[in-house]
């Protein structure tokens, strides 16, 4: 593909990424402030650091809305892996501790059973892990980028 | 041979232009997100989602090993095997090595071996191996100097300079790296500071994982204001503590991939430093206080500071076991204090109370040996302004909790 239009279609893709980022984190940041749970389908908002995970993904929605503009400089698409990364980071924990909750037994054994092991993956999950798959989308353009960085390292 | 800041960037300056050469070169990915997380802009949200990982490994790692396994091997297996084979019921030595003999846990029995090795092993050992994890990641990733530029303006408004995050972050693990790491700063009036500041304010990781372990839900009030008290009474000092302070000259090194094999390494130093230091420490802080209560010394005490514990700071007079455990580990006061009926208030205070009355004895001799390099005077200079500017923020900032809960009419 052409790489403008690689381009223009990554800008389009983290326009709408990030808006849907931003209105997600607006809305943690809401439900942390009032204190409240919310069930929905295959996601939760809930948690001690809900608050801090909104303001993240807020933050996290203007980086991808701030990357749109010019999406082939090399400036702009950090913003957009930056963006990324947070996620990545708040996902990654907690996916991290899903982990490791699987992992321990209830009151009367230290392991857990396997029905047990496999059920502590099942939904709700935050929003930060079902936006995680979307996020990976950057990956592409940071790979497609690589060649070029290399080149720019050697030459400094 | 020392200069000044001024003649330091003319040096700078003209070895530059002897050494450099210029030419085009074209902007890496990594050098725009390097720039990206330095920029007051762009950088603090992302120290803000960094500091979220750090918050949140932290508690899954902890939680992880000291709920899921630690809890149930002392109270299920270790406790009753103890309180079973140990000679003695009821006599002097079974009150100090195990404890309380009706105890269901390891927490509530407080001997030297149920909660003393519970408390070193169970919830320290974990909670400090996750802090030092998930620091020298950040330390070998080149992440680290960054976080010292973009705090530097902040922490310059209190005589600091962003470097000073070192020894801040450092302290969150243990206050005795954190005094040792105070040499990178330049004056002596930064270094007062710092050391002050951080044995008031900063709450150790073993400290840190009773809290997240016991009371979770009060952990960022309390945090945030420890935190106030920081800048706070950091400005202040820096009005008032005659010296300079210096701006800051630091040396970015780019983005990099931690090595699996340095950070083991630096994971195995730190923590083996930390928990050679920690368990005789906590073993004999158990131990003084159990001889205290059966001296009576502690009830004595209570009796004597109870007046001013709960008209000034608004907390049960039985909090003065935990002050004593706390010169020997704060994170046996805070869980003492656990085990003490009180208001959910005043369960806050008493923890801020234990986090600012008194450095615990292992800062507290770091603290000497630190004044020690300039002599007497030195160690005297340190001591004495420290426990002097200690004394007044302990009876302003915890005083004014107590104020702030009769204002809110939940004292």
């Amino acid at each position: 593909m052409d790489e403008n239009m690689k381009d223009k279609i990554g800008g389009l893709y983290f326009g709408v990424f990030g808006i849907v980022v931003f209105l997600v984190g607006i809305l943690e940041i809401g439900l942390g402030v009032l204190n409240k749970t919310v069930h929905f389908g295959p996601l939760i908002f809930s948690g001690y650091f809900m608050l801090w995970r909104g303001a993240i993904l807020f933050f996290a929605g203007i980086f991808y809305l701030l990357s749109v503009k010019k999406f082939s400089d090399v400036h702009q698409k950090a913003k957009a892996m930056v963006a990324s990364i947070m996620i990545w980071i708040i996902a990654g924990t907690q996916i991290f501790s899903i982990i490791l909750d699987s992992i321990i037994g209830d009151g009367s054994r230290w392991f857990n059973t396997w029905e047990g092991f496999l059920s502590s993956y099942a939904p709700p999950y935050i929003p930060s892990i079902i936006l995680l798959p979307f996020t990976l989308v950057v990956a592409y353009y940071v790979l497609s980028n690589k060649d070029t960085d290399e080149k720019n390292e050697m030459i400094e | 041979m020392e200069c000044e800041i001024d003649e330091r960037w003319k040096l700078v300056d003209r070895i530059a232009e002897e050494t450099v050469t210029y030419g085009d070169g074209k902007t890496t990915l990594k050098d725009a997100i390097a720039e990206l997380t330095v920029k007051p802009l762009t950088g603090l949200p992302i120290a803000l989602a960094v500091l979220y990982g750090f918050w949140s490994f932290f508690s899954a790692f902890a939680g992880f090993f000291t709920d899921g396994f630690f809890v149930r091997l002392f109270d299920n297996h270790w406790l009753p095997w103890l309180q079973g084979v140990f000679p003695g019921k009821g006599s002097w030595y079974y009150f100090i090595l195990v404890g309380d003999p009706a105890a269901g846990n390891s927490f509530e029995a407080f001997g030297m071996l149920t909660s003393g090795l519970f408390v070193a092993i169970g919830i320290v050992l974990p909670a400090i191996t996750a802090f030092y994890l998930y620091l020298i990641i950040l330390e070998d990733s080149g992440y680290m100097p960054r976080l010292a530029v973009l705090i530097d303006t902040l922490l310059h408004k209190i005589g600091l300079h962003g470097f000073a995050i070192v020894p801040m972050i450092l302290s969150l693990g243990c206050n005795v790296p954190g005094v040792a790491a105070t040499r990178t700063l330049q004056t002596k009036k930064q270094r007062f500071m710092m050391i002050t500041l951080l044995a008031i304010f900063i709450p150790c990781g073993a400290q840190l994982g009773v809290i997240f372990s016991l009371i979770p839900e009060f952990a960022g009030i309390i945090l945030l204001y420890l935190l106030i008290g920081f800048i706070f009474f950091g400005f202040i000092l820096h009005k008032v503590i005659p010296g300079k302070s210096p701006e800051i000259l630091i040396d970015i090194p780019p983005y990099r991939t931690p090595s699996l094999e340095n950070v083991s390494k630096k994971l195995w130093v730190r923590t083996k430093g930390f928990f050679t230091t920690a368990i005789p420490f906590v073993l004999l802080g158990v131990g003084l206080v159990n001889v205290l209560y059966l001296g009576g010394v502690i009830d004595w005490l209570a009796e004597a500071l109870g007046p001013l514990l709960t008209t000034w700071f608004g907390v049960p007079k039985e909090t003065v076991g935990p002050l004593v455990a706390g010169f020997l580990r704060k994170d046996l006061a805070v869980a003492q204090l656990s085990a003490i009926e009180m208001t959910k208030y005043q369960l806050i205070s008493s923890v801020v109370l234990v986090n600012l009355y008194f450095p615990c004895i292992a800062t507290f001799i770091m603290m000497m040996k630190e004044g020690s390099e300039r002599g007497v005077r030195g160690v005297l200079e340190i001591l004495g302004g420290s426990l002097l500017v200690l004394a007044t923020v302990l009876f302003i900032w915890g005083g004014l909790l107590h104020l702030i809960w009769i204002m809110m009419g939940v004292a």
